[in-house]
């Protein structure tokens, strides 16, 4: 595997110097073992041009903020092995979110908004008593929540999708399972009406044309086929006069 | 943004969604069990002009072609609300499927056309049958041999769609992994596009012996 030499078509534009037109900029480079992505950006920036710009924190899959175009997918940089892609590697910045510059897009704005969106937190009526134990959860139900929860916030799934490319106020698959995760929470109050509110339209579950760009292009591969097929299913069944039991909250 | 506010809140998204689900199974089912009527051929042409002359002298044929065309004009109408109308939506959905090389964008890509193309293909093919009325197996040998070429597109073009709507359908609301239903989907499709074949060939046949 080593001595391969690897050419990097790198996606080169500065939104503050727009009399510079997009370009591609070529670096070649020489392959270590266990090279990552991650790592050839640095090595490129300190020993070739340290104008590049891209992002990360972790270099571990936690922080979600070194996804990229990675020969055509949406991936995490940290955790794309260069020995895993052919010898010429071709990098953009994700699609639909504000560039900042070359690789570096802005993915906060829009995870922001998609929190407040779907109003990421437990709307509970009860006031916690610091004294008194917590309440215990159903561990199929705890494991279920993790599932969702597991999501970075990397953005991938939303650059992979055809319909978050063209439609801006397009959930994408991140919010819809985002709502997920709170509709399984036994400890949120909100009623099926509430969160057909925020998902029962072409901006959230019945925007989604199933396409699976998602689900196939998921780093932390959480279940998103499922997440979206369960969101409208409930969504449909609140939309269509279904009543669902009340849920005994504990 | 006022728009947005006064329009908010109905459950039309909701509606549309499960027209083009019910109106898209609908024709799925349609499509199947028409392929299977047509290829009773295999079996004789006497089985054939029985089955159409039961469906001829129960009036089943005069109330389901209207039907079904009403259905797929809906169909059309409604499941065509995704393809992105402006140039721009439209060439940014292509650079993207290009762009991610990802199976089901492109067949989701090519589902949109496919559809466009079944719009013209099946309205030529319906006016073809009811002008040749009554459906018996040496009408639909004579139009076989002349129009082979077209029924040979209609075949693919019309099973692409049918079997990857259905397949996109219960990806969309199903509780099963993709894997298995694109299996299923396929194997159903590939048998009826053999059945198809096999029945175009047995009608070709007959109408080059008489
Ligand atoms: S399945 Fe839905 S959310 Fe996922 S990529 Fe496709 S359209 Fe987007
Ligand atoms: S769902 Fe997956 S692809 Fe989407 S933001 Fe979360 S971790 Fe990234
Ligand atoms: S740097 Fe944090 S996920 Fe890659």
């Amino acid at each position: 595997m080593a001595d391969r030499q690897l050419t990097f078509e790198i996606f080169r534009y500065n939104p503050l110097k727009p009399e510079v037109a997009p370009y591609m900029q070529t670096y070649k480079l020489a392959e270590t073992t266990g090279m990552t992505i991650f790592v050839a950006l640095n090595m490129i920036r300190e020993e070739q041009d340290p104008s590049l710009m891209f992002d990360f924190v972790c270099r571990a899959a936690i922080c979600g903020s070194c996804a990229m175009v990675i020969n055509g997918r949406p991936r995490l940089a940290c955790k794309t092995l260069t020995n895993t892609l052919p010898a010429k590697i071709k990098l953009f910045p994700l699609p639909v979110f504000k560039l900042v510059g070359d690789l570096a897009v802005d993915t906060g704005t829009w995870f922001r908004y998609l929190s407040e969106k779907t109003e990421s937190w437990v709307h509970t009526s009860k006031v916690p008593d610091p004294k008194v134990q917590e309440e215990r959860m159903d561990n199929a139900v705890a494991n279920q929540i993790y599932e969702a929860e597991r999501c970075i916030e990397c953005g991938c799934c939303i650059a992979g999708c055809a319909t978050a490319n063209i439609r801006d106020e397009f959930l994408g698959a991140a919010g819809i399972n985002r709502v997920a995760r709170f509709m399984v929470d036994p400890r949120d109050e909100r009623s099926p009406g509430e969160y057909f509110e925020i998902v029962g339209s072409e901006e959230g579950a019945f925007g989604c044309m199933g396409l699976m760009a998602c689900d196939d292009n998921c780093p932390m591969e959480l279940p998103l086929q499922m997440q979206l097929a369960f969101v409208r299913r409930k969504m449909a069944a609140y939309g269509l006069g279904y009543k669902e039991k009340k849920r005994i909250k504990p | 943004m006022l728009q947005r506010v006064l329009t908010k809140s109905n459950k039309s998204d909701l509606y549309l969604d499960l027209i083009e689900l019910a109106s898209g199974l609908l024709l799925v089912g349609f499509l199947w069990t028409h392929m299977l009527f047509v290829s009773t051929i295999l079996i004789s042409p006497e089985m054939f002009n029985t089955l159409s002359e039961f469906l001829d002298t129960y009036y089943l044929s005069y109330f389901a072609i209207p039907f079904i065309v009403v259905v797929a004009l809906l169909h059309f109408v409604i499941a065509g609300r995704r393809i992105p109308t402006r140039i721009q939506e439209q060439r940014i959905v292509w650079q993207h499927a290009k762009m991610l090389n990802h199976f089901d964008t492109w067949t989701w890509v090519f589902q949109a056309i496919t559809g466009m193309a079944i719009l013209v293909l099946a309205a030529i093919h319906v006016w073809l049958v009811v002008t040749g009325w009554p459906i018996n197996a040496m009408n639909s040998a004579d139009r076989m041999e002349a129009f082979w070429w077209f029924y040979l597109v209609l075949l693919f073009v019309g099973e692409y769609h049918a079997g990857f709507g259905i397949y996109r359908q219960f990806v969309k609301w199903g509780m099963f992994p993709r894997k298995p239903i694109g299996y299923v989907a396929k194997l159903i499709t590939v048998v009826i596009i053999v059945l198809g074949l096999a029945a175009m060939v047995a009608f070709v046949r007959l109408g080059g012996g008489a």
